[in-house]
């Protein structure tokens, strides 16, 4: 509370008590006080008065910092007006009902508001539940008659998945409940289901696919790491580099190693890279970066999608540029400064392992 | 041993026809019941081998098909759905499925799946094997055999020669095989292929089979 402007505010008063002083003065000297007995009614008032307004002051700011600490601590500040005591004072009465008033309009609102969120993402979901059957029947039809044409249809439907499940994720990674399933899995066999999602995609891009064998498995669920993992396959496809500026062809390289307690997943491609002054905003939502800019079809949401999903799986995730490799050997040793690496560690959780020993 | 008998229990028509051209065309019979009737009745009438089960049923939902037909029999049950939410694939898990597939489905995995789970429930002692022309492939012990002497195949090697074997007779493109390549986890090129086909010429030759794998100018491979 402004001291200073609480004072202000007393002067019609304070001038009305300046008045009363001036009178009762007048009548003083009318009955034949003398000046002295005057001036020391009228002081004995002044400090009165002075006092009196000080103290109420300091009691009125106490009360009110309190009130504006407790509304800054609270996580939802909205809901002041339930929380605090209803106040003596008349005016003060009112203000609290205005709050309350506001509230509740504002509460509705957000409700209001929360509900058809809530519809549409189910509408969403339905959507897109639904559309997986033409898409089924579309890729079956395909692949029972395979000719070049169907090919590149399949590798269109392939792009059509991809997207769908981006926009299911989408919703999904919107609400806060957990609806995943985590599961021993082997890395390996989820590489080798996303390398087949995209089987097309990556064999009309003449890309290069090597994965690493390895038994190492991480307890994470199946299916989100699966789509991170297409997004991730997605992308090195996306910003590969032409074969016309290098020899060698495009390539992804999967290296799976146990280091620090972790598991790591590395996904190497010997693309275009990724611009250092781009790298610690790529998992942004919207950001589309150098790369974005130049190849259309950018949305900035894959790679946010992944940070988000990767966040409530806890796996950690990080983006290399130039491509590394945590064995100490290049990825790509003919290229050695080109690409990119995305890092994927798991935790290995030390109680489920020894249970299991 | 007999064709396995799938039975395809979906309400897309389209869906269900083309899924009886895929298996059929890989070699099993299919069994595609209405699924407005009584399905339960269906697979003890007809003891299909493994059961392909939608969720979304238009009648009676896919999870309580399969609670009802837990009761009499413990076929492989792999079940279909295009809503992956994990409450779904929880409940396959609880009433008892032994898959879960999520449309759009991969052919290649629903056919890995399907043959995983017919092995396992219907194992059968003697090694499967593959002949043509006196030459024997033996896929479990990556082996071909040719008038007493036997090549040592690699990975890559084996699932080649499985696929030309299992067209023996017809020219297979180098783009389908490379296709059903990748559906078996080796993502080779045009160029790895070559490399590779050539390597297997070396060790037939060295076992006496010259000429074996045959080149088609512009149409592909044939045995």
């Amino acid at each position: 509370m402004n001291t200073r402007l609480y004072w202000k505010n007393r002067i019609p008063f304070f001038l009305l008590n300046v008045l009363c002083m001036l009178a009762l003065s007048f009548f003083l000297f009318a009955t034949g006080s003398s000046p002295d007995t005057v001036l020391f009614i009228v002081l004995v008032w002044l400090l009165l008065l002075l006092l009196c307004t000080a103290v109420s002051c300091h009691l009125r700011r106490k009360e009110l910092d309190r009130l504006l600490h407790i509304t800054e601590q609270l996580k939802r500040r909205c809901l002041i007006a339930d929380v605090m005591k209803q106040p003596p004072r008349a005016e003060d009465q009112v203000y609290r009902q205005i709050l309350r008033l506001s509230e509740k309009s504002m509460l509705e609102e957000i409700a209001g508001i929360e509900r058809e969120r809530t519809a549409y993402r189910e509408y969403i979901e339905q959507w897109i539940h639904e559309i997986k059957t033409p898409i089924t029947a579309m890729r079956l039809l395909c692949e029972n008659n395979r000719t070049p044409f169907t090919k590149e249809l399949l590798a269109q439907l392939e792009k059509t998945d991809r997207y769908t499940e981006q926009a299911l994720y989408y919703a999904r990674s919107e609400h806060t409940e957990k609806d995943f399933v985590v599961r021993e899995i082997t890395l390996c066999d989820v590489i080798h289901q996303a390398v087949t999602d995209n089987k097309y995609l990556l064999m009309q891009n003449h890309m290069t696919v090597d994965v690493e064998e390895s038994g190492l498995t991480v307890f994470a669920d199946e299916k989100w790491l699966r789509f991170i993992l297409n997004q991730l396959i997605a992308n090195a496809v996306k910003y590969r580099r032409d074969d016309s500026v290098q020899s060698a062809s495009p390539a992804i390289r999967f290296h799976m190693e146990r280091r620090d307690g972790t598991v790591r997943l590395s996904l190497s491609d010997n693309g275009i890279g990724i611009p250092a002054g781009d790298l610690p905003r790529i998992f942004d939502k919207g950001f589309t970066g150098q790369n974005g800019r130049s190849r259309q079809g950018s949305t900035g949401l894959g790679l946010y999608l992944c940070r988000r999903l990767c966040d409530k799986l806890e796996i950690g995730l990080e983006a290399h540029s130039p491509a590394v490799s945590g064995s100490g050997r290049l990825p790509f040793p003919d290229a050695p400064n080109t690409g990119t690496t995305i890092i994927l560690s798991f935790y290995v959780n030390h109680f489920i392992s020894q249970v299991q020993e | 041993m007999p064709p396995y008998k799938i039975m395809i229990v979906e309400d897309d028509p389209l869906i269900r026809s083309q899924l009886q051209t895929l298996l059929n065309g890989n070699g099993y019979v299919t069994l595609t019941p209405d699924p407005l009737a009584d399905i339960a009745d269906a697979v003890k009438d007809r003891q299909p081998h493994l059961l392909l089960l939608d969720i979304r049923l238009p009648g009676e939902s896919g999870f309580s098909l399969c609670s009802k037909i837990r009761t009499f029999s413990g076929l492989p049950i792999i079940f279909v759905t295009s809503c992956n939410t994990d409450m779904d694939e929880l409940n396959s898990i609880l009433l008892g499925g032994d898959a879960f597939i999520t449309k759009p489905y991969n052919t290649a995995i629903l056919l890995a799946k399907i043959n995983a789970l017919l092995k396992r429930h219907y194992a059968c002692g003697q090694e499967e094997s593959l002949t043509w022309q006196g030459a024997v492939l033996h896929p479990e012990s990556s082996r071909l055999e040719y008038q007493g002497r036997q090549a040592e195949l690699t990975k890559n090697e084996l699932k080649i020669l499985v696929f030309l074997f299992r067209h023996a007779g017809r020219i297979c493109s180098r783009s389908d095989l490379i296709d059903h390549l990748w559906d078996n986890q080796l993502y080779v090129d045009d160029n790895a292929l070559s490399v590779n086909i050539n390597r297997i010429r070396e060790k037939l030759s060295a076992i006496g089979l010259d000429d074996f794998i045959k080149t088609r100018h512009r149409q592909g491979y044939t045995i």
